[in-house]
């Protein structure tokens, strides 16, 4: 062979890896470098991607878990759900359909722009008029915002909204830049995001990390505690383990219970828990002829359920048994029902044979595997105990799109296995889940008495009242249970020991609350 | 030669063209992303409403017209996750795959060479038998399992190299090594059995009797024309490597093409999947003609028609 001919091979070799090797890989590289030993670079591990920089076209927790860094609602809400203003100083009732809101003066978007009314219009009327918008049924109750001055605002509703601020201080009502994005254009925007937070952008590389520095100007004073704050996208949940038992991150989200003792039992690193607002179920389907649709059936299969047997064994802690969705911190929570079960295997099988099947029946429960803490194991530790009673459990494990479209189709058989959470940490969305107009052909389950709370609470102006019917319709759902609440999932994050974190039941990171701890 | 360049160049054209349109059905027939897109608890109602904003209420005919029109000048069309065009996004990956693709046939290379010269000149020994025996093994090891075993080891054991992420020369190693060990045990057996097959030709013998050393018969001779058929080999192995990025990258943490299509075939995005698998196939079939061009280059008796 000619020796000319493999000099040009070696060649295109050699300049193939040269290609690769300056294929933008430069700012990559100091990131990696620097946040490892930095310990004013606080480096989170997260499990997705963040999928958009557009506030108003994502309903992604984990996404929202970023954009609180960098962009600043009006309102916001605590640990234990109280709503406290944030980029406004209060609000006024003028009538049931409008609220009159002022907003603090000397806040600046982080390319010096003051914050005015016009942002706040130009944000929320987007979100409340655009379709195509994901978050816009969370919006469209807001009909108009009518600007007074450039620090006041009308918020005008569709029709009396009660939940205006459990909508007001969540996903998709952070403050835009109108002339910053007017100017620009939304493309620009999307790659050059401003926003009024405590961080500014700095870079995202898509599916490897996302950098923010603290912002100067911050209206409640700079985060002096990091220079900079890296969220790094590492979806393997056995990779994102070990980069933080060798330091490479300071956090790691979503750690899997079969990691917990690896972390814990490290140096230097532990697991912090805290109650989540997401909620694990099964959907009973109670249309006619299934056995599911006798009431006694459904309290059977609610009482062979050992709650606390599961979160003790399976998820080894991980969860709070519970008989409603509305968990504390929510608006209607009925405490009552929280943190208690129903198991008593003898009434259990007493009830059925009241319902007709003393010798049990046959059942399908559908189950997305790999979505919720454990839920595979969770479904099947079910389907044993339901197996006490006689109820033969067929479990249908789907992988999640096709457990999505199941449902969207109408075609869950007698149960499903799902988690919901409720980030308006307001109980009338989570209640409405009992409708029976919403769920016809999907659950048929109907309670007049429940309808008839839906519809006054859905316009009820008045907080008490509106707790107190919520509550009631708790109640109903846990006699009848057309759901069989299981357990409020915990959230699950790997920190290390050298920073003090508190995770919240938002499921936010919010890294101005991160510190440090004092060397010993 | 520019003339047979030429044909196989067009040819790619309907090549492509099949492709997409298998994609494009195989997207289509899995369903559509609207229910992905929203939270558990939306409604049929928004449901509805998002299906019809995004034009995803269309029948097929009309939603394939709209997509080759589209195609026609390179426009996939919109992520859905990510709001935006998608090439640019597929192209954003490729240069961190490529990367990774071209360390792992280094490591692959590396490995394969000495290791196939070696049980081939040693036919049948110790050296033989653990050589061929251990490739076997290699080539079974599933990728992700190779993959954390390696991070355990080096990583969190060791220390020697950080978990995971793009970065470094140091970052690159292990996902390397996941990636081309396994293509190095193909490798290594294709090289032990073309050099066997060489050593027996009568030039070799014909070296041998000159009283040439053993070193210059086996490198100078029998090598270099064992190396032939490999060269071509290893450009096909173009396909089997952008396979093992998608479980390589995941476990790294590779922002390359891999990871981005596992993550748009979980959310059904559609684009990304179709420019995604597009760019795939262009370069596979781009390497399946390379090699024919290098098996031509480095083989006078070969002619193109």
């Amino acid at each position: 062979m000619k020796r000319s001919v493999w000099r040009k091979i070696v060649l295109l070799v050699v300049v193939a890896i040269a290609l690769a090797g300056c294929s933008g890989g430069g700012s990559e590289v100091g990131g990696a470098v620097t946040e490892k030993g930095n310990d004013r670079v606080l480096t989170v591990a997260v499990g997705t991607d963040m999928v958009t920089f557009d506030i108003h076209d994502h309903n992604n927790t984990s996404t929202e878990a970023i954009h609180v860094n960098m962009f600043n609602y009006l309102f916001k809400k605590d640990k234990d759900g109280n709503i406290h203003p944030e980029l406004a100083t209060g609000y006024e009732k003028i009538d049931d359909l409008t609220y009159q809101v002022k907003l603090k003066k000397g806040v600046t978007f982080h390319n010096g722009d003051p914050l005015t009314a016009e942002d706040v219009k130009f944000t929320l009327e987007r979100v409340a008029k655009d379709d195509t918008l994901q978050e816009y049924p969370n919006y469209k109750q807001i009909k108009e915002i009518q600007v007074i001055d450039e620090h006041t605002f009308n918020i005008v509703t569709q029709s009396p909204e009660p939940s205006l601020f459990h909508r007001l201080s969540r996903l998709g009502s952070g403050i835009l830049p109108k002339n910053y994005i007017e100017e620009n254009g939304w493309e620009h925007f999307l790659s050059n995001p401003v926003g009024t937070g405590p961080f500014q952008f700095k870079e995202w590389k898509r599916d490897n990390r996302i950098v923010f520095t603290p912002y100067e100007n911050y209206f409640a004073g700079k985060v002096e505690e990091w220079d900079e704050l890296v969220f790094r996208v590492i979806p393997e949940n056995s990779t994102r383990v070990s980069e933080l038992l060798t330091g490479g991150v300071d956090m790691a989200v979503n750690i899997p219970p079969s990691d917990w003792e690896r972390v814990n039992s490290n140096e230097g690193t532990s697991i912090v828990q805290e109650r989540s607002n997401r909620v694990v179920m099964l959907i009973l389907r109670a249309t006619e002829g299934l056995p599911t649709a006798d009431v006694r059936v459904c309290q059977a299969l609610d009482f062979a359920i050992n709650n606390k047997a599961i979160t003790d064994n399976v998820l080894q802690g991980g969860g709070i048994p519970t008989r409603t969705r509305v968990g504390p911190g929510n608006f209607g929570h009925h405490p009552d029902l929280y943190d208690t079960y129903n198991y008593d295997i003898e009434k259990a099988k007493a009830l059925l044979a009241e319902a007709g099947y003393p010798d049990g029946f046959e059942m399908t429960l559908h189950s997305p595997k790999g979505r919720y803490l454990q839920d595979a194991e969770v479904a099947e530790m079910i389907a044993g105990m339901l197996a006490e009673i006689n109820v033969k459990v067929n479990i249908e494990f789907m992988e999640w799109s096709n457990f999505v479209e199941m449902r969207t189709a109408n075609e869950n058989k007698d149960a499903y296995l799902i988690g919901l959470g409720n980030s308006m940490f307001d109980g009338a969305y989570s209640v409405d889940w009992y409708r029976a107009e919403r769920f016809e052909g999907h659950t048929d389950y109907k309670n007049d008495r429940i309808e008839e709370l839906l519809a006054t609470s859905a316009v009820n102006m008045n907080e008490e009242e509106r707790a107190k019917q919520i509550q009631e319709i708790e109640a109903i759902a846990a006699e009848e249970v057309p759901h069989i609440m299981l357990h409020e999932e915990k959230i699950n994050i790997g920190v290390n020991d050298a920073i003090d974190f508190v995770p919240t039941p938002d499921e936010m990171i919010y890294a101005p609350t991160i510190k440090r701890k004092a060397s010993e | 030669m520019g003339k047979y360049i030429m044909r196989r160049l067009l040819q790619i054209i309907p090549v492509l063209f099949i492709i997409s349109f298998i994609v494009f059905c195989l997207v289509y027939v899995a369903g559509d992303p609207v229910a992905l897109m929203l939270p558990e608890d939306a409604s049929q109602e928004d449901i509805l409403q998002l299906r019809e904003s995004l034009g995803l209420n269309e029948p097929f005919y009309i939603q394939y017209f709209n997509y080759m029109v589209g195609l026609a000048q390179l426009d996939f069309g919109e992520s859905f996750r990510y709001n935006t065009s998608a090439l640019p996004i597929v192209l954003e990956r490729l240069p961190a795959t490529i990367e990774l693709a071209v360390a792992a046939m280094i490591v692959a290379i590396m490995i394969a060479i000495p290791l196939g010269i070696w049980s081939a000149t040693k036919k049948n020994s110790a050296i033989d038998v653990v050589a061929t025996g251990g490739a076997v093994i290699w080539k079974a090891m599933p990728n992700f399992w190779l993959g954390i075993m390696l991070i355990l080891i080096f990583s969190v054991m060791l220390g020697w190299f950080p978990v995971s992420g793009r970065g470094t020369w140091s970052h690159l190693i292990l996902p390397a090594i996941t990636l081309g060990t396994g293509i190095a045990a193909e490798m290594t057996r294709f090289i032990r059995s073309s050099m066997l097959e060489i050593m027996n030709q009568d030039y070799v013998r014909t070296a041998r009797s000159k009283g040439l050393k053993e070193f210059f018969v086996i490198h100078k001779h029998a090598f270099r024309n064992a190396l032939i058929p490999v060269v071509t080999i290893t450009a096909l192995q173009t396909s089997t490597v952008v396979g093992g990025t998608l479980i390589t990258e995941s476990v790294f943490s590779w922002p390359g093409l891999g990871q981005l299509l596992i993550q748009a075939v979980n959310t059904r995005d559609m684009a990304i999947v179709q420019a995604s698998v597009f760019i795939i196939a262009f370069i596979v079939i781009a390497m399946n003609l390379l090699a024919d061009i290098l098996y031509k280059l480095l083989d006078p008796r070969i002619t193109f028609r």
